[in-house]
C-alpha cells in the first residue's frame, strides 16, 4: 500500500496522514496556525484544549477555524 | 380583526429632505409633553466630528439633558439613528440602527445597536437621527410615513400589551399591502415594570410572511420608552436600492458590496456556518475553554453543554433566509417556528421564536443550570414579547440564584419558590412575574446593583459577599463570557463606557489562548485599537459580525490577524465611495475617537466617568469561594508558585484564594494605569485637555465639565 493512499483533507488540501496523528500534532506540520483554537473535524467542532487527544482518522476532513472573535 | 384605536392628536406634512452621500442632513425630534413635531438641520460641523450614528444620538443627547438629569425625567431623550452607511441593502450587516438613552441601570448614557429596518426606512424617510422626550400622558403611537411625507401622533387604545403580537398589529395596519414598507419598535409590559426592558425593531420576512424583530437590548432603553408611554414608533418607505443613499461613487459601492458578500457566501460555509447555526457555535468553543458562563459565572464549562450548543440548534433553526437586514449575507437571525410554550399567556399555542444567540443560551441556560433547548427558546420567547432583555435577565437570575443557594435569601423572600440553579419552571415564572411588575420578580427586574442593596437591607444578606458574586459593574449586568483567565478582557469589561458588553472589546482568545498580548502595554494597546474599531460601526450604522466572524482565507498570513487587515480596507472603501470623504483603515479609528472620548467625558457630565466607576466584581477577576478555587486548583496553584513566586505549601485554600486575590486585583489597577495612559487621559480616567484638543471636542461645554473635575 503507497504513501499517497492514507490522506486527509485539510481546508480542502491534501495532507499525508499517518496513524496516531492528532489535531496537536497535524498543526505542528502547516504554518501559520499560531491563531487556530478551533478546527471542525469531520463536522464536529474541537477545541484547542482537546487538539493533543484528538486522534484523526484517516480520510477525515478537517477545516481550521479563524480567529475566534466573540460575539 | 384590527380593533386597535388610533387617535391622531397631531399630524404634519414635509418636504422629504434630498439624501446625498448617506446623509439627510436633518434630525426629527418628537417632544411629548407638547406633542411638537420639529425637524432641525444637521450642522456641517457636528457632520464632521460625530459622523453619524451613535455620535449623532450622542450629541442630540448631551444638549437634551443636563448632569442631574435622572432616566425617568421628561428630558431624558431616545434618540434612533442609523449612520451614513446604514441601509445599503446587499452589503452584509449594512442595516443596523444605534439607540441612546441614559439608563435606569446605569444613570449614565447607554448605546444599543440592532437590526430590523426601522434605522434606514427613518432615514430615507428623510431623517438621520430622531429625538423622542418629553412624557405622554396616554398611551402614544408615532408614525413617520416615508411614502407620504407625513409624521403622525396618535393616542391608542386597544393595543395588544406584548411586542409579539403589537408589532404584527402595527405592521399590517399601517401597510396591510405591502407589510415589507414597514419596520415598528415596540416594549412590552416587561419593559414598564423592570430596569432592563429593551426594544424589539421589525422587519417584514418576505420569504415567511410574517414579522421579526431583533432587540435593542442593553441598558433598558425600553424602559425608558415605556414610562414615556410610548407603545410604537412605526416607519414606513418604500422600495430601496443600492442608489438609496445617493453615493459619492456607486461603481466603488457596487464592487465593495459585491466582494464583501461574495467572500462571505463562500468562506461562512467553511468557517463558522452562521447562516445555518447563528452564533450557537461559540457555545461548544467556549465551554471547551472554559470561558461559558455557568452557575452565575463560577465556573466556566459543563458537560451538559452540549445539549444546547449548535449541534441541537442547528436542527431545530427553521430553514430560510435570516438576515436582519436586506440581503445581509450572513443571515445569522436564526429562529424557530411552531414552538408551543409550556407556561404562560401563550400556552399551548403556536409561536415563533426569534433566536436564541449565543448571549441567550449561555446567560438563560449554562448560567441558571438550565441544560434544556426548549426552556431556553421559553424563555427566548418570552423576554423578547415582554421587552426584556435576556442577557440582564440570565445574569440576574444567575445571582439569584447563587443566592438563594447560599441562603442569602430564602423561600420566605421568593414567594415560596426555589431558586436553585436549574429550577426551569421558577425561572420562568419570575420572568412572568416580572412582565407584571408582582411578587419576587418585581425585585429581580431592578437589576444586580439594586437587588444587592435591597437583599442586604431588607433580608439581611452579607454585603460584601454579593459584592463579590453580583455580576454587574456601571450598574450594567456583564454580557455571557467568563474573564478569570484573561486580565485584557476584564479590562474589555470594566473599562467599556456603557458598561460590561463585549461590544467594545472581545480579547479572551488573543489574550488567554494565544498570550498574544502578554505586556501591560500590550494589552492597553489592545483596549484602545479594538473599542475605537468597534465604535466606528456604531457610527456608520453597520453590524460588526461581517468584520471579524468570517475573514478571507489567507487573513492568517498577516500579521494581526484579528484585525482582518483587508476587512478594514473594504469598509474604508465602503465609507469613501458612499461619503466622499476619501478615508483609509486609520482615518476610521480617527472618526471613532473623537465620540468615544465625548461619550466618556458624557459619563463625567453624569456624574460618572472616573476610575472609581471602572470596577468589576471580584468574580470576573479570580475565584471567590474555596470551592471555586479547588475546582481549578492546579491552574491556580500553578500561578501563586510560578508567576507570583509564593510558597504555598502550608497554605490553606482559603489562604490562597486570599493571596490570589491580591495579586489579581494589583493586576487589574495597573491594567487601568496603562489604558488610560494609552487613551490620553488622566490617572482618574478622565480625557486630559491635550487629548480633547487633539480630537476636536473641545466644545466650551466639555472643557467645562473637565474642569469641574479637575481637569484643565
Ligand atoms: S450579520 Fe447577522 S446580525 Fe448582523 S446584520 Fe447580518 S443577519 Fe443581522
Amino acid at each position: 500500500m503507497g504513501l499517497n493512499n492514507f490522506l486527509i483533507e485539510v481546508d480542502e488540501k491534501q495532507v499525508q496522514w499517518s496513524e496516531n496523528m492528532t489535531i496537536a500534532s497535524l498543526l505542528e506540520t502547516l504554518d501559520n496556525v499560531e491563531f487556530c483554537s478551533v478546527v471542525r473535524l469531520n463536522g464536529k467542532l474541537v477545541s484547542s484544549p482537546k487538539f493533543t487527544e484528538t486522534i484523526i482518522m484517516d480520510n477525515s476532513k478537517i477545516q481550521l477555524l479563524p480567529l475566534v472573535a466573540g460575539g | 380583526m384590527d380593533q386597535i384605536n388610533l387617535k391622531e392628536t397631531k399630524a404634519i406634512s414635509y418636504e422629504k429632505a434630498e439624501i446625498k452621500k448617506g446623509y439627510t442632513d436633518q434630525s426629527l425630534r418628537i417632544n411629548l409633553d407638547a406633542a411638537d413635531i420639529i425637524i432641525n438641520p444637521i450642522e456641517e460641523q457636528i457632520k464632521n466630528k460625530f459622523i453619524g450614528g451613535k455620535g449623532y444620538d450622542l450629541w442630540l443627547m448631551w444638549n437634551a439633558v443636563s448632569g442631574d438629569t435622572k432616566w425617568d425625567d421628561p428630558e431624558n431623550a431616545i434618540c434612533i439613528s442609523s449612520g451614513p452607511l446604514g441601509g445599503t441593502p446587499g452589503y452584509p450587516g449594512g442595516g443596523k440602527s444605534i439607540v441612546t438613552s441614559i439608563s435606569p441601570l446605569t444613570g449614565a448614557p447607554i448605546d444599543s445597536n440592532v437590526g430590523g429596518y426601522f434605522g434606514p426606512y427613518k432615514k430615507f424617510a428623510g431623517f438621520d437621527v430622531i429625538q423622542i422626550d418629553g412624557k405622554a400622558k396616554q398611551d402614544t403611537v408615532i408614525f413617520i410615513d416615508g411614502i407620504e411625507n407625513t409624521i403622525q401622533i396618535f393616542e391608542a387604545e386597544n393595543l395588544p400589551t406584548d411586542s409579539y403580537e403589537l408589532s404584527d398589529v402595527l405592521t399590517h395596519h399601517f401597510d396591510q399591502d405591502k407589510p415589507v414598507n414597514v419596520s415598528v419598535v415596540t416594549a412590552g409590559p416587561g419593559a414598564e415594570h423592570t430596569f432592563f426592558g429593551c426594544l424589539n425593531f421589525s422587519w417584514w420576512d418576505a420569504g415567511r410572511k410574517m414579522v421579526r424583530y431583533k432587540q435593542a437590548g442593553r441598558g433598558g432603553i425600553g424602559t425608558v420608552f415605556a414610562d414615556k408611554k410610548v407603545k410604537a414608533i412605526v416607519a414606513r418607505y418604500g422600495a430601496i436600492s443600492m442608489k438609496a443613499n445617493n453615493p459619492a461613487d456607486f461603481d466603488a459601492l457596487k464592487l465593495v458590496t459585491k466582494t464583501h458578500a461574495k467572500e462571505i457566501n463562500e468562506l461562512d460555509p467553511k468557517q463558522n456556518r452562521m447562516a445555518l447555526v447563528g452564533t450557537t457555535h461559540l457555545v461548544p468553543i467556549m465551554n471547551d475553554h472554559d470561558c461559558l458562563p455557568v452557575h452565575n459565572f463560577k465556573y466556566g464549562s459543563h458537560p451538559e453543554s452540549k445539549v444546547i450548543g449548535e449541534e441541537v440548534y442547528e436542527h431545530i433553526f427553521d430553514k430560510g433566509f435570516d438576515g436582519c437586514w436586506r440581503g445581509c449575507a450572513v443571515a445569522c437571525a436564526h429562529g424557530v417556528k411552531d414552538f408551543s410554550p409550556f407556561t404562560g399567556p401563550y400556552r399551548g399555542k403556536k409561536v415563533f421564536v426569534d433566536g436564541p444567540e449565543y448571549e441567550t443560551v449561555a446567560g438563560c441556560g449554562s448560567n441558571l443550570g438550565i441544560f434544556d433547548a426548549q426552556t431556553i427558546l421559553e424563555i427566548n420567547f418570552y423576554c423578547d414579547a415582554y421587552g426584556l432583555d435576556t442577557i440582564s435577565v440570565g445574569t440576574s437570575l444567575g445571582f439569584v440564584m447563587e443566592c438563594f443557594e447560599n441562603n442569602l435569601i430564602t423561600l420566605d423572600n421568593t414567594g415560596g419558590m426555589d431558586l436553585s440553579f436549574g429550577s426551569r419552571f421558577n425561572a420562568l415564572e419570575i420572568i412572568h412575574q416580572m412582565a407584571r411588575g408582582e411578587g419576587f420578580g418585581a425585585i429581580v427586574g431592578k437589576g444586580i446593583r439594586q437587588m444587592k442593596k435591597i437583599f442586604a437591607k431588607d433580608f439581611g444578606a452579607d454585603a460584601a459577599f454579593m459584592q463579590d458574586i453580583g455580576m454587574e459593574s456601571k450598574g450594567l449586568e456583564f454580557s455571557e463570557y467568563i474573564t478569570k483567565e484573561s486580565l485584557a478582557q476584564q479590562g474589555g469589561y470594566g473599562l467599556a463606557l456603557k458598561g460590561p458588553q463585549h461590544d467594545e472589546a472581545w480579547l479572551i482568545f488573543l489574550d488567554m489562548v494565544h498570550n498574544f498580548m502578554p505586556t501591560f502595554e500590550d494589552k492597553a494597546e489592545a483596549l484602545h485599537w479594538f473599542p475605537m474599531f468597534r465604535t466606528w460601526f456604531g457610527l456608520c450604522g453597520l453590524c460588526k459580525l461581517p468584520w471579524n466572524d468570517i475573514v478571507p482565507e489567507d487573513n492568517k498570513n498577516t500579521p494581526e490577524p484579528a484585525k482582518v487587515a483587508k476587512h478594514l480596507g473594504w469598509y474604508a472603501d465602503f465609507f469613501s465611495a458612499v461619503t466622499g470623504r476619501k478615508s483609509g483603515p486609520d482615518d476610521l479609528i480617527a472618526m471613532s475617537e473623537g465620540v468615544y472620548n465625548f461619550q466618556r467625558v458624557f459619563n463625567l457630565k453624569m456624574g460618572y466617568g472616573t476610575r472609581e466607576h471602572d470596577t468589576v466584581p471580584y468574580r470576573a477577576v479570580g475565584p471567590v469561594t474555596v470551592e471555586e478555587y479547588e475546582s481549578r486548583q492546579k491552574r491556580y496553584d500553578e500561578q501563586l508558585k510560578e508567576k507570583y513566586n509564593l510558597d504555598i505549601s502550608s497554605m490553606s485554600s482559603r489562604d490562597k484564594v486570599a493571596a490570589l486575590r491580591q495579586k489579581r486585583e494589583e493586576q487589574y489597577e495597573q491594567l487601568k494605569n496603562a489604558v488610560y495612559e494609552r487613551r490620553g487621559w488622566t490617572q482618574n480616567g478622565i480625557p486630559t485637555v491635550a487629548t480633547v484638543k487633539r480630537l476636536g471636542i473641545d466644545f466650551p461645554e466639555v472643557m467645562e465639565v473637565l474642569k469641574k473635575n479637575g481637569v484643565e
